[in-house]
């Protein structure tokens, strides 16, 4: 599986969000989100369990990511037509508000390194990469366990704060104590 | 109500505030961006609503929209962290200077505005709030830039006017309250 430190792997997929067949695709890239952070979340499989809680929760904090300059996408190797379904099929889904990808060829997902080695879908994982395309933070959890979006949150904005004020300039660093 | 009505309406017995207000409004020591940031700036860290509206509304007129936001953000931004870097600077216990203070201060990277001008403002600011940390690194960082010792000190005299004219200001809406 890539790790913190390593770029983030080009993609060229198609993005669902909203209910609309009309107006549901998107064909999406890495250069769509130029500029600005990505929590890339990626769920086994549409249509399943766990997978519901943790979308709706990631979409009531989804104002918090869009403050932070953070585009959420969630993404599983289902197709951009299943992922239509599914939020057709749901009310709380229907209303989430951002997109999907589509990774049906399970190109991003083996780039990633995160297939499942049983079954071939993607695990529970998590990745928040920034404006440079660099990953910034990693989590994978086992089918069973979902996923907390305040933690994500809290990292991303871990990662975003930096003590930019000239008042932190000191010659010699003092070592930091753990916040 | 226009800067000029309300220097107006300063008592007597501030005179030499309502004169000094004056000249500083049209000395050219600063640029006119650096001018009116940092009256706008100071205004707000002042706090007095009455000055707040005539300084921001004649402001518009001398500022582009990124350099009103930028001062307001000056303001804003060296609220937290003349209280924050006050107190680390402050405290006996010199530990509180090196754990990660954990507070967003992301404009400080990208201000809208020319870095300098911003820095001038912060510092104008932390000169009201009273934090000589601040004040001393914002001082550095502006000299590192260029920045003369005049530039400087006029946005200081530009806090200390303001300042007191927001003071006078508060003293009469008490008395006539």
């Amino acid at each position: 599986m890539v790790t913190v430190g390593d770029k983030f792997p080009g993609f060229a997929l198609t993005a669902v969000n909203g209910t609309d067949p009309a107006k549901a695709f998107e064909p999406v890239s890495n250069a769509s989100y130029a500029g600005k952070w990505m929590v890339v979340f990626a769920w086994p499989k549409d249509f399943t369990f766990v997978c519901p809680t943790e979308i709706v929760g990631f979409d009531g904090v989804a104002g918090e990511f869009d403050d932070r300059d953070a585009q959420l996408l969630g993404m599983s190797v289902d197709s951009d037509y299943v992922h239509l379904a599914w939020r057709q099929s749901r009310e709380d889904l229907g209303k989430v508000s951002f997109p999907w990808l589509a990774d049906h060829k399970r190109e991003l997902s083996t780039a990633l390194g995160i297939l499942d080695k049983t079954d071939g879908v993607a695990l529970r994982a998590t990745f928040i990469v920034d404006p440079q395309g660099i990953i910034r933070f990693v989590s994978v959890n086992d089918m069973s366990v979902g996923r907390n979006p305040q933690e994500v949150l809290r990292v991303l904005d871990a990662l975003q704060t930096d003590e930019l004020c000239p008042c932190n300039w000191q010659k010699g660093q003092e070592t930091l104590q753990a916040a | 109500m226009t800067v000029e009505q309300l220097r107006e309406t300063l008592p007597g017995y501030a005179k030499d505030l309502k004169l000094n207000l004056g000249s500083l409004l049209t000395d050219t020591v600063l640029t006119e961006q650096q001018r009116w940031g940092a009256l706008l700036a100071t205004a707000l860290a002042a706090r007095n609503p009455k000055l707040i509206e005539a300084i921001s509304t004649e402001a518009a007129a001398h500022l582009t929209p990124e350099a009103v936001a930028a001062a307001k953000s000056a303001a804003s931004i060296m609220a937290m962290n003349n209280i924050y870097y006050r107190f680390t600077h402050l405290a006996s216990d010199r530990d509180y200077a090196t754990m990660p203070a954990r507070l967003r201060m992301n404009v400080i990277a990208n201000p809208g505005v020319e870095k300098a001008d911003f820095e001038l403002w912060s510092l104008a600011v932390s000169a009201i709030n009273g934090c000589g940390a601040c004040i001393d690194s914002h001082d550095k960082v502006l000299r590192q830039a260029g920045v003369s010792r005049e530039a400087i000190q006029q946005a200081v005299r530009i806090a200390a006017v303001i300042h007191a004219v927001a003071a006078t200001l508060d003293g009469e809406a008490s008395l006539a309250a």
